[in-house]
C-alpha cells in the first residue's frame, strides 16, 4: 500500500487525530509500508473493526501493530487482538490499552484460556440477531455439522478456535450470518438447487461451488452490511497464506462480484475452477448438503403455494365484495402484480408490494413474510401460483351429505344437553343453518395427584408467578374520587367544597382507595382436546391449567375452563372442567387431571358455544382464550380453508358481541393462518411445549393489565 | 397527589411544523374538519401522530390544545371545576371546554389511558349534536364549526383493558398511521437532524431490523422518534454504535440477549 492510501484510510476512520498522540503519523506509516502486503491489509482490517467500537483503541492498535506483527506469528497476533477486545468489553479501555502495550509478554502458550463459547449461551442472541437481519424466519439449532437447509441454521455446539471468549462469540455470529446469507442471497434458489440435485455434483465440484458462492455472498454482505463484512475480512482466515489464496480466487472470480450475479453464475463457473487448488474453508463457512436443502424446500414450496393461493383468493373476494360484484372467475394472474421495491439500492430489503388491478393492496405482515419467503425460493412469484384455485362445490356437498346420514346422535339424546349452531360456508358466503350439533359432557375425573406433582415440579416458577400476579394487584394505584375508601382525596374535597360554596349539590366522591378485586374480568379457557395433543402437548396443557388456576385464584378473576373436540358436524363436544360459579377445589383438580385427547377440532362450533356461555356472565371485560396445538380440522370437509374461514367467522361473531379473543398455540406453522383468524395482535406462538406453563400465565397477565 | 399540569393556553402554531405526508391523510383530515367530523389517529408510538396534528393545526390556522391522557384523568380535569379564590368560587374551564369555546383543535393523546367515564363527555361532542355537557354549570355548550376533536390510540397493546370501546370508536373518522416507508423515513431523519444521508440510511435499516423482532422478543420495534434521537447523537460526534445502543436498544428493552442482538445488528450496518 502506498503512503497516501494509508493516510486516506486513517482519515476515513477518524483515527488520524488519536494516532498523533502516540507518534509522528508519517513514522507509523512508513513502518506499515515496510511490512508485506497481507500483513498491511490485516492491520488495516482490524484497525477499522476496532474503530467502530472505540477510535482511541484503534489508533493505539495501529501504532503498536507493526512492531507486534514482527514479533508474532499469525495465530499469536490474532490471539493478542482477541485478548485486547475481550479486555475492552469486560474491563474497559484502560485494560485493553495495557494488553496492547504488553505484546512482548504475550504468548499463546503461556496464557490461561477463557472457556470456549457454548451454543446454549448464544442461542437466544443468535435467534434474535438472525430474525433482525430479515428474510425468511429461520430456526437456529446446534448440530454435528455446520450447514443450512434453508429453514434452519445448524451450528456447532461450541466454538473454541480462539483462546478468548470474544472472538469465538463473534465467530458464532458470523457463521450464522453466512448460512443465513446463503438463503437470503439465493444460493439455494429453486432453479439452482434443482440443477445441483439433477447433476449429482461430485464432492469436489460441490466444494468449488461452496467457495464461489462464498465469494459472491460475501460481496452481497459487503453491500448490505458493511459492518459484518469488516468482520468477515478480519477473522475469516486461518493464516496469511489462506488469506492470499482466497484473494487469488477472488480476483479470478471477479465477475461474480458484480451486483446482480446469481448462484447460477457460480454454478456455470465450477468447471473453470476445477483446475485450481482449493483454499481452505473460511472459519465462518459451513458445509453444503444439497439433498437436505431440496427436501425442506419442496415441502415448503407445496405449503406456501397452497397458502398463497388461499390468501389471494380471499383478497380478491374481499375486493369483489367491496365493489359489489359477483365473485368473478377471471384468473388471478390478470389481477395481481408483484413489485419488489428496490429502487433504492442502499436500503435494499425484501419489501414487496402487491398491486391488484392497478391499485396497491394493503397486505398484512404475515402475507408480506409469505411472499418474501417465496421470493427467496424463486426470485418472484411463479406463474402457476397465480392461477385461480378451483374448489369443487359439488364435491363438498357430497361429503357433507354422507356425514349427516351418519346419524348416531340419537343414542344418548337425553343424558346430555344438546345445542344447535350454524356454520359459515365461505364458498357460498352464507351460513349453514343449525348445521352443527353440540353436546356438553362432564370430564371423567382422574386422580388429583397430578396436580400435586405439577405444583411440586414447578415450585419455583409458581412462586414467581404468584409474586407477579400479586404485583398486578399491588401495582394498581390509588383510585381517586371514590364513594368510599381508605383515605380522603384532597383535590376532591377542595372541589366539593367549592361546589358546595357555589350552592351546587354536594356529591360525595371524595375518597381514595386502592383498587383491587375490582378488575371485572371474566375469562373462558378453551382447551384443545383433539387427538393430536396426545402425549407432551396434553400434559403441558394440564400443567398450564394447574398453574393458571393458582394464579387466577390470586387475582380473583372469574374463570371457566372447557375442553373441546368431537367428530363430524353432528358430533361436536365440549367437556366441562370448571364453570364460572364453581370454586377451584379438588373436583376441578381431578377434572384437570382427567383431560385426555379425544378426536377432532371443529373449532368454530366450540367457539360459538363457549362464547355463548361467556356472554351469559356479567363482566365488563370478557375474554376467550384458546389453548391449541394446530389448525381447525374435522373428519369431514372441515379442513384447510373451510375450517379456517368458519373459525375466523366465529371469532368475528364473538368480537361483535363484545368478547375479546386470544389464541395461544404450539403449532409452529401457525403463522400461516393465525393472523388471518385472530388478527395480528391476538395470538402467540410458543416454540417449545415445555415453556407452555410459564408462558400461559405470563400472557394472561399481559392481556389483562 | 401532584397532578401533571394540563395545557389550557390556546396557542396558535406560527411556524410550519415539518411534516412529511405519507398518503392522503392531509386531504382526509381537512375534509373531516370541513365536515365537522371527529378524527381518530391510530398507530404505534413515535410514528408521527402528534407531529401530524400540529401540522394540521398550523394548516387550518386553529389553535391546538393537547391533553396527554393518564389513568387518573377525570371528567373535571377535561371539562373544568370550581375553585375558591378569596372566599369566592370561581369556575375554571378545563382544556376541552376552553377548546370548544375558542373553536380550537383538541387532541386527546392515548385516549384509552383515561378513566372510562371521560368517554361520556366526548360522546355527545362526537355526534351531530356537537354539544359539550358541563354538568356543574348546568350548561350544554355547543361547539362552533371551527372546533375539532381528535384522539389517538395505539392498537398494538394486547391488554383487553386498554381497548377502545366500539361505542366510542364508531363515532370517528379513523386515520391509520404507521412507520413511514424506508425512503420517506430516511428523508424525515435527514430533515429533522441534518445528519448525513448515509447515516440516515443506516438508521432506517436498523429500524426495520428491530421491527422484524416485534413479537419475537420485542414488544415494539424502534419508532421513527428513536431513530431521530440516535441521528442527533451521531451528528454530534458520538460513535454510531454507541448512539444506537443508548438511543435505540436501551430504549426498547432490558433483556441482555436482546440488547446484544440490537448492538450487533447496529454494528452490522454501520
Ligand atoms: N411523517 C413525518 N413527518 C415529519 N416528522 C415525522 C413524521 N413521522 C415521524 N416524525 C418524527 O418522529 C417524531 C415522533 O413523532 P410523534 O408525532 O411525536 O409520534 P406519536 O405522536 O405518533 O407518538 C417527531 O418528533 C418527528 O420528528
Ligand atoms: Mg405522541
Amino acid at each position: 500500500m502506498r503512503d497516501a492510501t494509508i493516510q486516506d484510510f486513517l482519515n476515513f476512520n477518524l483515527i488520524h487525530k488519536d494516532l498523533e498522540r502516540y507518534a509522528q503519523v508519517d513514522d507509523v506509516i512508513s513502518e506499515i509500508t515496510a511490512l508485506d502486503r497481507e500483513q498491511q491489509r490485516l492491520i488495516c482490517d482490524w484497525s477499522e473493526l476496532i474503530a467502530c467500537s472505540n477510535r482511541e483503541l484503534a489508533a493505539y492498535f495501529f501504532f503498536m501493530a507493526p512492531n507486534a506483527s514482527r514479533h508474532m506469528d499469525h495465530q499469536n497476533f490474532i490471539a493478542w487482538i482477541d485478548l485486547t477486545i475481550t479486555k475492552f468489553k469486560k474491563l474497559g479501555l484502560d485494560e485493553a490499552m495495557v494488553a496492547l502495550k504488553d505484546f512482548c509478554k504475550f504468548s499463546l502458550s503461556s496464557i490461561e484460556c477463557y472457556p470456549s463459547c457454548q451454543f446454549d449461551d448464544v442461542c437466544r442472541f443468535l435467534h434474535y440477531f438472525v430474525r433482525g437481519l430479515g428474510g425468511r424466519e429461520m430456526r437456529v439449532i446446534s448440530d454435528q455439522s455446520t450447514f443450512t437447509d434453508t429453514g434452519t441454521l445448524f451450528l456447532p455446539s461450541s466454538i473454541d478456535l480462539f483462546p478468548f471468549a470474544e472472538l469465538n462469540y463473534t465467530l458464532y455470529k458470523l457463521t450464522a450470518t453466512h448460512l443465513w446469507a446463503q438463503t437470503r442471497y439465493g444460493t439455494w434458489r429453486y432453479s439452482v438447487t434443482k440443477k445441483l440435485v439433477e447433476n449429482c455434483l461430485t464432492e469436489e465440484k460441490l466444494a468449488v461451488f461452496n467457495r464461489l458462492e462464498c465469494l459472491r455472498i460475501d460481496e452481497s454482505v459487503r453491500r448490505d452490511f458493511p459492518g459484518l463484512y469488516r468482520e468477515f475480512k478480519a477473522l475469516g482466515d486461518k493464516d496469511l497464506a489462506a488469506r492470499e489464496h482466497w484473494l487469488q480466487w477472488r480476483e479470478r472470480a471477479g465477475i461474480l462480484l458484480e451486483p446482480g450475479k446469481t448462484a447460477e453464475d457460480s454454478f456455470f463457473l465450477i468447471d473453470d475452477f476445477m483446475e485450481f487448488s482449493l483454499p481452505p474453508l473460511k472459519y465462518y463457512q459451513g458445509e453444503m448438503f444439497v439433498d437436505k436443502v431440496y427436501e425442506v424446500m419442496r415441502e415448503r414450496i407445496d405449503r406456501e403455494k397452497t397458502r398463497f393461493q388461499s390468501e389471494w383468493q380471499t383478497l380478491r373476494v374481499h375486493k369483489d365484495a367491496a365493489v359489489g360484484e359477483e365473485a368473478r372467475q377471471d384468473p388471478l394472474e390478470e389481477l395481481i402484480e408483484v413489485i419488489k421495491s428496490d429502487e433504492n439500492k442502499e436500503l435494499s430489503d425484501l419489501n414487496i408490494q402487491i398491486t391488484m388491478e392497478g391499485a396497491v393492496s394493503n397486505i398484512s405482515d404475515s402475507q408480506q413474510r409469505l411472499i418474501s419467503s417465496i421470493f427467496q425460493d424463486f426470485d418472484g412469484i411463479p406463474e402457476e401460483y397465480i392461477k385461480s384455485i378451483e374448489i369443487s362445490r359439488s364435491h363438498q356437498e357430497e361429503q357433507s351429505q354422507i356425514k349427516s346420514s351418519n346419524n348416531s346422535q340419537d343414542q344418548d339424546l337425553n343424558s346430555h344437553k344438546l345445542f344447535k349452531y350454524h356454520e359459515w360456508d365461505f364458498i357460498q358466503q352464507r351460513f349453514r343453518k343449525d348445521f352443527c350439533t353440540l353436546r356438553e359432557f362432564l370430564i371423567i375425573p382422574d386422580d388429583e395427584s397430578f396436580v400435586h406433582e405439577t405444583l411440586k415440579k414447578y415450585g419455583g416458577l409458581l412462586k414467581s408467578i404468584r409474586k407477579t400476579f400479586a404485583g398486578v394487584l399491588g401495582e394498581t394505584r390509588l383510585m381517586r374520587r371514590q364513594m368510599d375508601g381508605d383515605d380522603i382525596d384532597l383535590d376532591a374535597i377542595i372541589e366539593t367544597y367549592a361546589d358546595a360554596a357555589h350552592g351546587l349539590e354536594n356529591r360525595e366522591y371524595i375518597y381514595t382507595r386502592y383498587r383491587n378485586h375490582n378488575r371485572n374480568v371474566a375469562v373462558m379457557f378453551m382447551v384443545d382436546m383433539s387427538g393430536s395433543t396426545l402425549g407432551w402437548v396434553n400434559k403441558a396443557e394440564r400443567e398450564s391449567l394447574v398453574l393458571l388456576c393458582e394464579a387466577l385464584e390470586i387475582l380473583g378473576d372469574r374463570y371457566a375452563i372447557f375442553g373441546f373436540s368431537g367428530s363430524g358436524n353432528n358430533g361436536c363436544e365440549v367437556y366441562r372442567i370448571k364453570e364460572f360459579e364453581q370454586v377451584y377445589d379438588q373436583q376441578v383438580q381431578r377434572r384437570i387431571s382427567g383431560i385426555r385427547p379425544k378426536s377432532y377440532t371443529r373449532m368454530g362450533t366450540a367457539i360459538r358455544h363457549l362464547g355463548h356461555l361467556l356472554n351469559l356472565t356479567h363482566a365488563r371485560n370478557k375474554l376467550l382464550i384458546t389453548l391449541s396445538d394446530g389448525r381447525p380440522e374435522d373428519c369431514d370437509n372441515y379442513k384447510g380453508r373451510y375450517g379456517i374461514e368458519d373459525t375466523r367467522h366465529a371469532l368475528m361473531e364473538m368480537k361483535q358481541s363484545g368478547i375479546h379473543t386470544f389464541c395461544i398455540t404450539i403449532d409452529n406453522q401457525a403463522q400461516d393462518y393465525l393472523p388471518h383468524m385472530y388478527g395480528e395482535a391476538n395470538y402467540t406462538v410458543i416454540d417449545e411445549v415445555q415453556k407452555l406453563p410459564q408462558k400461559v400465565a405470563d400472557i394472561y397477565r399481559r392481556l389483562t393489565t | 397527589m401532584a397532578k401533571p399540569e394540563i395545557q389550557t393556553k390556546q396557542s396558535f402554531i406560527i411556524e410550519e411544523p415539518y411534516y412529511e405526508s405519507i398518503a392522503d391523510e392531509i386531504a382526509v383530515f381537512s375534509s373531516a374538519y370541513r365536515n365537522r367530523l371527529p378524527v381518530l389517529l391510530k398507530g404505534p408510538t413515535g410514528c408521527g401522530k402528534t407531529r401530524f396534528i400540529e401540522h394540521m393545526a398550523w394548516r387550518l390556522k386553529r389553535p391546538l390544545v393537547t391533553v396527554a391522557c393518564h389513568d387518573d384523568l377525570t371528567t373535571s380535569d377535561l371539562v373544568g371545576r370550581y375553585l375558591i379564590k378569596n372566599g369566592e368560587t370561581v369556575w375554571i374551564d378545563g382544556p376541552l371546554t376552553s377548546a370548544v369555546r375558542n373553536g380550537s383543535i383538541c387532541y386527546l393523546d392515548e385516549i384509552v389511558e383515561a378513566r372510562k367515564d371521560t368517554s361520556v363527555v366526548i360522546h355527545s361532542l362526537c355526534d351531530n349534536r356537537r354539544l359539550l355537557p358541563i354538568e356543574k354549570l348546568g350548561e350544554l355548550l355547543p361547539a362552533p364549526a371551527e372546533f375539532c376533536l381528535t384522539i389517538s390510540y395505539n392498537p398494538g397493546y394486547q391488554s383487553v383493558l386498554k381497548d377502545l370501546k366500539q361505542s366510542t370508536r364508531q363515532r370517528f373518522i379513523a386515520l391509520e398511521f404507521n412507520y413511514p416507508n424506508t425512503n420517506l423515513e430516511r428523508i424525515i431523519i435527514e430533515k429533522e437532524t441534518n445528519c448525513e444521508i448515509n447515516t440516515a440510511c443506516q438508521l432506517v435499516k436498523l429500524g426495520s431490523m428491530t421491527r422484524k423482532l416485534k413479537g419475537n422478543g420485542l414488544e415494539e420495534g424502534a419508532s421513527t422518534r428513536l431513530l431521530i434521537n440516535a441521528a442527533k447523537l451521531i451528528s454530534d460526534g458520538i460513535l454510531p454504535v454507541v448512539a444506537t445502543d443508548t438511543a435505540v436498544a436501551q430504549a426498547l428493552t432490558d433483556d441482555t440477549e436482546m440488547l446484544e442482538a440490537i448492538h450487533e445488528l447496529s454494528r452490522s450496518v454501520f
